[in-house]
């Protein structure tokens, strides 16, 4: 009851309140899609993290060719941008299939070789000069048009776009990590051999994470290549795509499906709003210092961090 | 009912079993006994589909399984018990319970497989809703071979459940193994505890090195030599 009554709330802020009271304000607006836009990556790797026990630094990967392949469909093909988007969360997701072969590896070895395969879809897209304009990058990507009698290209509009793909996806996570293979993939982090020999295709499970966290990562990247009309490699594939997601979901807390969001909208906005403010030149070393800070006082991240002193308060009071 | 024909497994280079053959009779106790490192866990690790064979062949009721992936061992009636009891110690007690029943064809029955359970363990049905984590080493253990009797397995496969238990744990455990033998269940049995193991088993099985040492019923097996055997290196 309390859990769902906080998160209407969080619905009603979200829709409501901050678009009339933000809307006219293009620089806070702008933060808050940049936010939304690393939560939602942040989510997805989260979500191949925490239920495929995965840990990737190839995210960014994703995020291009969803970028890539959206772009390319609005521009060369005339595709509808909805339909661009998810298409580049399927061109993303193809992505993933060669990456199948490094399912095998564990741990750092998985996390280095996703970090190579990253790579090799950058250097594709610098180039293959003909098909994505190589290194001069690809202008004027279509905006998001105008439906309902409400113009989408604009700020207010990118938001509410980002912000219900972004819960859209938050939903999906919920319904995969109650499921029955939700459970299967929870019992995969304390022994991957012991849910093989209790009948779980762990091979396949992990799989179809990387397919959702792909899925997921590239029509973010879909998004954003339509949001800023503009792409290039250096900063499509860049490898900030995936080091702000993972610091965002750690610091939010990764375990969980709304620390990833919440994260992301926390560490970009302290950091935008405050600490650049303060500091105009290398103020990340003041975000490193409160990840550390986190990861010493709550390893679990900021959302376990607040549950915990509600469920305290609620005891004192 | 499982033949082990001549395989050959191992890690990468390193080759760990060398040509073994043995075979578990239908309703019978077959037990593996030896040194640390003789390889007695990588058999059962080949037998469960976890390692590829490089050499020989698997058969279960006369077909070959050679090549089953691990996880399509439960359907063909095969559990196993890891080393290490590998329970989820971040989920319930149940959970990790109805976990044993995942496979679909299982999970119809997962409810009734669960009472039987508790029936059998009564220390877990106390504490259904504790996380596996909090229990002890010998509880752990009956949860381990309690998740393994959820899918109902002709064949059970377990692997070193004494090791590291209290002593009078470790009678109550080889009474549940009683109990199971005379369920009517194949039991294949790796165990450190040659006295114990050779006592509920009926055939003996020695290993050395990753070679079949000796094999024996058990009713003619000699402790004194068996010890002869085992330290002989």
């Amino acid at each position: 009851m309390k859990t769902n009554a906080s998160i209407w709330v969080l619905l009603l802020v979200a829709y409501g309140a901050i678009p009339l009271t933000l809307g006219s304000n293009h620089y806070v607006m702008s933060l808050l899609v940049a936010a939304l836009v690393i939560g939602g990556i942040a989510l997805a790797w989260a979500l191949l993290g925490n239920l495929g026990g995965m840990v990737s630094f190839g995210h960014s990967a994703f995020f291009g060719v969803g970028a890539y392949v959206s772009a390319l469909l609005t521009l060369k093909a005339g595709t509808p941008i909805v339909i661009a988007m998810l298409l580049g969360g399927v061109g993303a997701l193809l992505a993933s299939l060669v990456m199948l072969p490094v399912l095998r590896l564990r741990g750092p070895y998985f996390a280095l070789a996703i970090l190579a395969y990253a790579h090799i879809f950058k250097i594709i897209a610098t180039e293959w000069t003909a098909v994505t304009g190589g290194s001069a990058g690809l202008s004027s990507i279509p905006r998001f048009p105008t439906a309902f009698g409400f113009d989408f290209s604009g700020k207010v509009g990118s938001y509410l776009i980002i912000l219900s793909v972004v819960l859209i996806f938050a939903l999906c996570y919920r319904l995969i990590r109650a499921s029955d293979y939700g459970i299967a993939l929870r019992a995969m982090h304390d022994s991957e051999d012991a849910t093989r020999v209790i009948g779980v295709n762990s091979v396949l499970l992990k799989a179809l994470m990387l397919f959702v966290s792909a899925f997921m990562t590239g029509v973010i990247g879909a998004f954003n290549a339509h949001y800023i009309n503009f792409l290039e490699p250096d900063y499509a594939f860049n490898g900030l795509w995936v080091t702000l997601p993972i610091v965002a979901a750690i610091f939010g807390g990764y375990r969980t499906i709304l620390g990833p969001l919440i994260g992301a909208v926390t560490v970009y906005l302290i950091d935008q709003l405050v600490f650049k403010s303060l500091i105009p030149y290398g103020h990340q070393l003041i975000l490193g210092a409160l990840l550390v800070a986190m990861i010493l006082f709550s390893p679990s991240g900021l959302v376990p961090l607040l549950r915990a002193s509600v469920r305290r308060n609620h005891a004192a009071g | 009912m499982l033949e082990v024909d001549n395989i050959r497994a191992g890690y990468g280079a390193i080759n760990v079993l060398w040509d073994v053959s043995l075979s578990a009779a239908a309703g019978q106790m077959t037990t593996i006994i030896g040194p640390n490192g003789a390889g007695k866990t990588t058999l059962l690790r080949s037998i469960m589909g976890l390692l590829p064979l490089t050499q020989g062949d698997i058969r279960l009721h006369g077909r070959s399984i050679r090549g089953t992936a691990p996880w399509d061992m439960s359907g063909l009636g095969v559990a196993m018990i890891p080393e290490g009891r590998m329970i989820f110690k971040d989920m319930t007690i149940e959970e990790n319970l109805l976990m044993g029943a995942f496979p679909k064809q299982h999970r119809a029955a997962a409810r009734q497989k669960c009472e039987q359970a508790y029936a059998m363990f009564p220390c877990l049905q106390e504490r259904w809703n504790l996380l596996a984590g909090m229990l002890s080493g010998g509880e752990s253990q009956m949860l381990a071979m309690a998740r393994g009797l959820m899918s109902d397995p002709e064949l059970l496969i377990i692997d070193e459940p004494s090791l590291g238990l209290a002593p009078v744990v470790v009678n109550e455990l080889f009474g549940v193994l009683g109990r199971l033998k005379a369920e009517g269940r194949t039991i294949i049995l790796v165990e450190q505890n040659t006295q114990k193991a050779v006592g509920v088993a009926d055939q003996v099985h020695l290993m050395q090195s990753g070679k079949i040492a000796l094999s024996q019923p058990a009713a003619e097996v000699s402790l004194e030599h068996l010890h002869d055997l085992y330290f002989a290196h």
